[in-house]
């Protein structure tokens, strides 16, 4: 039954067609989600504190490290469906999350560091959250570069799928870095398992920011993937009906 | 056992490609008290951070074509062709690099952390970690290099350098437990859980990666 979803799903053709019925939706439900959670969180939150109005720059760092982090994991398991699968469409979802996720990677790494300025006193510490998370940065960097190395489209995707497999080991070091070891950084306010710490007045914003930024990275994620597409499968006939 | 024998025969004819990378370890710590005043607390502030970037560099010259050479000849055509396990190919040229460089490189080790600290407690306990730590660079080096077979080997050096850096950061914290006598024998234990699951998945991995370059 999944490989019948799959297979029906991942073909290129429907992929296009499905994303030109619904960008429109996300995009514009994406951007009213985030502009009010933004709103919400800079001009109605109480000031912390602590850290007085420098913590409203959780509403862009927060989602951006989220996602980079989530981006990664959406590219490892679309690698697995491509080796596994052989479904040409998760190469190229591959592809085309790798300079998205480097994006997010860089602003969560610049968000933190004017954020480290006022709280911490330094724009960069090289404790072991912040520099997991260049690492990560780095490896988007090199993926890209790596793939645009070879010329043959199909035994890039295969290396590549390969590569970001492995490379996904980082993935729960920067998740656990805080908890395993002791870093300036501070440990996760919001989990699965318990009450978040973070009062609510901040939270709910917070959580709309996630939402809403998610949105819009994905929409580029969709736009990416299209371009991915009209590049790779230019010399099939529907392309050509379809431009 | 042939396969063995082979590769260490093939790796003792070249020269140039175990005993340049030792070569280069050895002038990079001979370079390291130039850079600093011939004070001994100054050498020693700095010492082990120069050592392990030195082994993580070798590790890589040392991996530089050692690929290349067999797929050039056609020999990783052969063993596909044959379907031998490419998967003991590699972990046998791991092994034998490890051994032409990777062992010789930790005696350096020790002989310069001796040297540089006079701590000779110190120093034996630095030899298992760089053993180690030089066997688990060699392995990520390998899957850098197999990525990038004909592509060269700055390429692979760039995709895989970030997959050891986490060992660089537990390595750092090594140093720091030796010299508080804390949780030594956890760092090596550490080192040798995370080499347990590279010896095993790097030469799949890296098998499947020579696979689609051949196919």
């Amino acid at each position: 039954m999944i490989k019948k979803f799959i297979h029906q799903f991942a073909s290129p053709k429907t992929y296009l067609f499905q994303v030109n019925k619904f960008y429109n939706y996300i995009f514009f439900i994406s951007v009213f989600i985030y502009i009010s959670s933004i709103t919400w969180g800079l001009l109605f939150t109480p000031e912390d504190f602590v850290q007085g109005n420098s913590f409203r720059i959780i509403y862009l760092h927060v989602p951006a490290s989220f996602i980079s982090q989530s981006l990664y994991a959406a590219m490892a398991v679309s690698s697995i469906v491509y080796l596994v699968w052989r479904v040409k469409l998760a190469a190229y979802l591959v592809i085309a999350i790798a300079p998205i996720g480097a994006m997010t990677t860089f602003i969560a790494l610049i968000s933190g560091s004017i954020w480290g300025i006022p709280t911490w006193g330094t724009w960069w510490q090289w404790d072991a959250r912040i520099t997991s998370t260049l690492i990560l940065f780095i490896m988007y960097l090199g993926l890209i570069s790596f793939h645009n190395s070879f010329s043959n489209y199909e035994k890039a995707d295969k290396l590549l799928s390969w590569l970001v497999i492995v490379g996904a080991v980082n993935i729960p070091i920067i998740k656990k870095s805080v908890d395993w070891w002791s870093t300036l950084h501070q440990s996760a306010s919001i989990t699965l398992t318990n009450k978040p710490s973070i009062d609510p007045s901040m939270l709910y914003p917070l959580i709309g920011s996630i939402i809403g930024f998610f949105g819009l990275i994905l929409c580029l994620v969709l736009l990416s993937s299209k371009n991915q597409i009209l590049i790779r499968e230019k010399t099939k006939s529907w392309i050509k009906d379809y431009v | 056992m042939k396969i063995i024998r082979l590769e260490f025969l093939k790796l003792k004819k070249k020269t140039r490609t175990w005993l340049g990378p030792v070569l280069v370890f050895w002038l990079m710590m001979i370079a390291y008290p130039l850079t600093v005043e011939f004070l001994q607390e100054k050498l020693e502030v700095g010492f082990f951070s120069v050592l392990w970037i030195a082994i993580l560099i070798s590790m890589m010259l040392a991996t530089e074509d050692i690929f290349l050479e067999d797929f050039n000849d056609g020999t990783l055509e052969q063993i596909m062709i044959k379907t031998s396990s490419f998967s003991t190919l590699v972990s046998v040229k791991i092994l034998t690099y490890w051994i032409f460089v990777g062992i010789p490189i930790s005696i350096l080790s020790f002989i310069f952390s001796f040297g540089t600290t006079e701590d000779l407690a110190l120093s034996l306990m630095i030899f298992p970690l760089s053993i180690i730590s030089s066997y688990i660079f060699l392995n990520l080096f390998v899957m850098g290099n197999a990525l990038s077979l004909n592509k060269g080997s700055v390429l692979g050096a760039l995709v895989t350098m970030p997959l050891a850096l986490p060992v660089l950061i537990v390595l750092g914290k090594s140093i720091i437990a030796i010299q508080l006598s804390i949780n030594y024998l956890g760092f090596i234990f550490l080192l040798l859980g995370c080499l347990s699951i590279i010896i095993v998945t790097v030469p799949l991995v890296v098998s499947y990666i020579i696979k689609a370059h051949l196919e």
